[in-house]
């Protein structure tokens, strides 16, 4: 299920909400603003790159998606593939 | 508790041999009487031997269950040495290959460990455990040197207990690799290896070995079902993909 979002919001911060990719896991001010937002907010920082899915518990979404307080929103970070 | 299990280790390789060492041992003092099937087609090479642990040249599965059997009596070692494939394989037939399909392999109540080196053949393994009502299966892998991450799927009575792992990663429905064991032996020699340690081989290994403690031997159910780790980061982070609660709240 993918969850989006018609029109892109205000980039106005109100509230936390839960970040994570891979590794790193950061509670950060960033609802109210989009899964796009974010993603450039913490990709230098965690190299999370430009294509990796973002996820609500099971459900994708958009990049225009708005995070709301309390959310856990996890960039997907492929899996250990070599054995 | 059981009294006995029936473990599948799908894989004898740079993880796979050293989860061997710990669940051998794991299954002769706590579950004695039980099976270890150790599979895998590929041949062990002296190129491997920076990363696995093998005394000899030959088969992988073969060479591993003979060098455990002496050692652990009370564990029935059993080597198939084949390639895993899905049921619909229709490509290279190859007699130096030979193939076992997932679901001729794995059966009600086993416990599987897909330490192979590429997502299609664990998503063969995942698709068919999926259609078995108790199953496990704990998978890992690692990339860029010091970076693992492994992934417990389970099921009992039918019901899903985690996540199937193409839920959260869409490498299992796509995978971007192959199969090995759906190649012909020219096309798995020009596989490249990729950046792999031994210290991160042994780390899937060790939160595979953990995870087992925790909900087969334990019988616990931890809501750490996906675990990443960064050995040179020194970090680990443990996901829940319990389908009971995929959404939990932010603690601040």
């Amino acid at each position: 299920m993918e969850q989006n979002s018609s029109a892109s919001q205000p980039n106005r911060a109100n509230g936390m909400a839960g970040i994570r990719y891979g590794v790193y896991n950061q509670p950060s001010n960033v609802a109210g603003k989009t899964v796009k937002e974010v993603r450039d907010q913490f990709s230098k920082l965690w190299g999370i790159p430009n294509d990796a899915i973002a996820y609500c518990g099971k459900d994708k979404l958009d990049e225009n998606a708005v995070i709301q307080p309390g959310q856990n929103i996890e960039f997907h970070r492929r899996a250990g593939e070599k054995g | 508790m059981e009294a006995t299990k029936r473990f599948v280790l799908v894989g004898a390789g740079g993880i796979g041999t050293w989860l061997a060492a710990g669940v051998v041992r794991l299954l002769e003092w706590k579950f004695p009487g039980s099976g270890l099937i150790i599979v895998d087609g590929d041949n062990y090479e002296p190129k491997n031997k920076e990363r696995q642990d093998f005394s000899k040249i030959g088969n992988k599965a073969a060479v591993k269950a003979l060098e455990l059997t002496p050692h652990f009596p009370k564990t029935t070692i059993i080597p198939i040495a084949k390639w895993v494939v899905s049921d619909d394989f229709s490509g290279v037939i190859d007699e130096d290959s030979p193939k076992i399909t997932a679901t001729q392999l794995i059966r009600e109540n086993d416990i599987v460990l897909a330490v192979v080196d590429n997502f299609a053949a664990r998503k063969i393994l995942f698709d068919a455990a999926s259609k078995l009502n108790n199953i496990d299966v704990f998978t890992g892998g690692n990339d860029d040197a010091l970076f693992g991450s492994v992934y417990h799927y389970q099921k009992r009575n039918g019901i899903e207990v985690t996540s199937h792992p193409a839920e959260f990663h869409p490498e299992y429905h796509n995978p971007p690799d192959k199969n090995p064991g759906e190649l012909s032996c020219q096309q798995r020699s020009e596989i490249e290896g990729g950046t792999q340690l031994l210290a991160t081989n042994m780390a899937v290994a060790a939160f595979i070995l953990g995870r087992i403690q925790k909900t087969i031997v334990d019988e616990q159910s931890p809501e750490e079902t996906e675990i990443f780790f960064d050995l040179g980061l020194g970090k680990a982070e443990p996901y829940n993909r319990l389908n009971s609660s995929i959404q939990i709240e932010v603690t601040v």
